[in-house]
């Protein structure tokens, strides 16, 4: 039995709205207003999970008693409402939109709670456009969302406001009613607590930019809880988190759902259960470097970097601790091979973690280059080295020839993991010291995610990633996007759920890294113009949006979206070294 | 103009007299010119007018030797497609590049850095090819 036959059947009740009991449904004439409104909402609410593709939702929803239009709609809203029975089983976190968690566990838990599903019915049916119940929400902290990238509802500028009421983290979320006005002042909310969940008229959030800054105070709101060890506050919030994040759109919901299972994962203590360096990983990285010019503008300004370090030297060799699919190297050797004075003689040692399925990943990485490096007449030599971590290397192990070759070493988005081991970051420090290279190129992400203190940490690194997300949608390619998205969001969840050894990207700021290698012994090296110039072009070549820029911090690059700096590229040599271009400018090929 | 012979000298000769004249011809010409015929085609694909047309405007921009360019570029693609996927767009994104127009041509100047960063994709470019080229080895 279908809704659709259910409703013909009951079409005999006086006092209806004729045109639509034509349709099988019962509305009262009286009820009308509320009924379209709600209908509105609800529509807004599936049109934005429809465009993420969550069409499961569209489509197995379940309905309760259609024909009777303005209860139906009720109980539809009702769902979206947090339960106020809270099951510690993990499961449960999956009964809200959540793409990454479980979507199936929401029927489930749907027909726990009411007692009679219809089968599927497609709503596209309903007419209308979603509009703001004016009762409904107070736009308060609108102009706070005035300058928001009018691509994306950003939680840029709405994190300035969350500062600020950083004391008032309690939600008043739970307890809105169409007839209740919405403080102004969060500062005054009640704090709400499991029992306090009641609706006194249940509703859909359909205000994107309200909901957008009760997103970000949800989700801080439930980091503090964490910090403060109130699990049970905090899994009531990460629910009201997928709750608010249903009602975005673009990268804010993508962002939001992203920290709401890393969030959920540190409350129930699981795992992310990720191997790191899978065979996935590549493959997400891969996508990453296509979709965005993050990792371009990281190998086009650490190899001009080296290229003026190598000027004039016939042999060449560098070490890679970040070898991947090694897509760095072309470039750089197709530079080698047109310099006036001919191509030196390179060699390569990549470092990398064993590969999850026991292949010699790189050893074919190598073997490629070395095809390439054969198409171009340029000699080259290959090593490749499995560590699982940078601390297993030795000098000896890495056969440096000091009497004829000079060396770089390079470093892409590696270094920052050596912080979550004490000492290990100074053991490979000393390991760079004794390899002596004529330059170090070092590329980081320009945040502090590696505070003492989690919320710190959650805070930053909100932000970091709002950014970054926003930045993603000039993608127009979806695949790759998400693919892109999946990369950062691992990485969230190594920020947020993950504590010691396990916690790896332990980002750290250019100003924290150039405290770091000075104290250490070494002195930086400025990037010269060229590849300021050449990184501005890449920018315009590739990039989307026309949000990107690039900065020049005191020698070092930084790539940005709009005003916020988001990879640092430095360099650096050993302290107390008669090297000519340490504070070069325009050296050209 | 008279209708194609079928006798093979004519058309030989027909190609190089092409060829001298495609020389002068500036990049848009010349991608036009090879949709006329099958023999235009040809002719105007020839890497050696693609490499006019690229180092024609950059005789300041790239200071190693003719073969030694020509040779690593021909193994990473070749001219035509550095101008096609590369130099032409950097011109057209850059205004700032200011085009100057040589003899009527309507051809830009490209700078180094224009020149330095097409090379480079253009070698990304190969790199990448080979890897899909090599999946199962």
């Amino acid at each position: 039995m279908t809704g659709k036959s259910k409703m013909w059947e009951d079409q005999n009740d006086a006092g209806v709205d004729e045109l639509l009991a034509v349709l099988g449904y019962k509305v009262k004439s009286s009820d009308m207003a509320e009924v379209a409104q709600k209908l509105e909402q609800l529509e807004e609410v599936m049109g934005n999970v429809r465009e993420d593709g969550l069409s499961q939702l569209a489509s197995e929803t379940v309905h309760y008693n259609p024909s009777d239009l303005s209860t139906w709609l009720e109980s539809m809203l009702s769902e979206f409402n947090p339960s106020t029975n809270f099951d510690p089983n993990p499961t449960s976190i999956g009964s809200f939109v959540d793409p990454i968690v479980n979507p199936s566990q929401s029927l489930v838990k749907l027909e726990q709670v009411y007692n009679d599903p219809f089968s599927d019915y497609d709503l596209k049916a309903i007419p209308g456009k979603a509009i703001l119940s004016p009762n409904m929400l107070v736009s308060t902290n609108t102009n706070n969302n005035n300058n928001n990238n009018s691509s994306s509802n950003s939680l840029i500028s709405t994190t300035t406001s969350c500062s600020s009421s950083r004391e008032a983290k309690r939600l008043k979320a739970c307890n809105y009613g169409t007839t209740t006005p919405i403080s102004t002042n969060t500062s005054t909310a009640t704090t709400p607590t499991s029992s306090k969940l009641t609706n006194t008229r249940p509703v859909v959030l359909v205000d994107s930019q309200e909901n957008g800054i009760r997103l970000v105070h949800t989700l801080m709101a439930c980091a503090e809880a964490i910090e403060q060890q109130n699990l049970g506050l905090a899994e009531a919030l990460v629910k009201q988190i997928g709750f608010f994040a249903a009602s975005q759109v673009g990268s804010m919901r993508k962002v939001a759902t992203y920290f709401a299972e890393a969030l959920a994962r540190r409350v129930y203590k699981l795992s992310p259960g990720v191997g790191y360096d899978d065979n996935l990983s590549d493959v997400l990285q891969m996508h990453f470097y296509e979709t965005c010019p993050y990792l371009k503008f990281a190998h086009f300004t650490a190899n001009q970097a080296i290229l003026e370090a190598f000027s004039g030297k016939s042999k060449v060799h560098v070490i890679d601790f970040s070898m991947k699919q090694g897509m760095q190297w072309p470039a750089l050797m197709q530079a080698l091979a047109l310099r006036p004075e001919g191509p030196p003689a390179f060699r390569l040692t990549g470092i990398g973690p064993p590969a999850a399925d026991n292949t010699d990943k790189l050893q074919e990485v190598g073997w490629k280059l070395a095809q390439f490096a054969d198409s171009i007449q340029i000699q080259f030599e290959y090593r490749g080295f499995v560590a699982n971590s940078l601390t297993d290397l030795e000098s000896t192990l890495l056969d440096l020839r000091p009497e004829s070759e000079v060396v770089a070493v390079n470093s892409v988005f590696e270094l920052h993991k050596l912080l979550a081991k004490a000492g290990s970051m100074e053991k490979v420090m000393g390991l760079i010291k004794e390899i002596k290279p004529v330059i170090v190129t070092v590329v980081e992400q320009e945040a502090n995610h590696n505070g003492a203190a989690f919320l710190d940490r959650f805070n930053e690194s909100l932000h970091y990633y709002s950014t970054l997300f926003d930045s993603l949608e000039s993608c127009v390619d979806n695949q790759d996007k998400m693919m892109s998205e999946v990369y950062l969001g691992r990485q969230i969840c190594n920020v947020v759920a993950c504590e010691g050894v396990d916690r790896v990207e332990r980002h750290e700021t250019l100003a924290q890294w150039r405290r770091r290698f000075g104290s250490a012994g070494f002195s930086p090296v400025h990037i010269g113009s060229n590849a300021f110039k050449q990184a501005s072009m890449l920018l315009d070549f590739f990039a989307g949006g026309d949000g990107y820029g690039v900065e020049e911090n005191d020698g070092c690059l930084m790539l940005g979206w709009h005003t916020r700096p988001l990879i640092a590229t430095s360099a650096w040599q050993l302290a107390n070294t008669n090297n000519p271009n340490s504070n070069s400018c325009s050296r050209s090929l | 103009m008279n209708e194609f012979d079928s006798e093979s000298h004519f058309e030989k000769l027909d190609e190089n007299l092409l060829y001298e004249v495609f020389k002068h011809a500036d990049a848009k010409t010349l991608a036009l010119a090879s949709c006329v015929s099958k023999q235009w085609h040809h002719t105007a694909q020839d890497e050696r007018l693609w490499e006019l047309i690229c180092t024609r405007h950059w005789s300041n921009s790239i200071n190693c030797g003719t073969q030694q360019l020509r040779s690593v570029v021909l193994a990473l693609g070749g001219f035509r497609r550095l101008h096609a996927l590369y130099l032409s767009k950097t011109a057209a994104t850059n205004p700032s590049i200011q085009a100057r127009v040589v003899k009527g041509n309507g051809n830009k100047r490209w700078g180094k850095d224009e020149v330095n960063l097409s090379l480079s994709l253009l070698s990304i470019r190969y790199y990448e090819k080979m890897n899909s080229a090599n999946k199962r080895q």
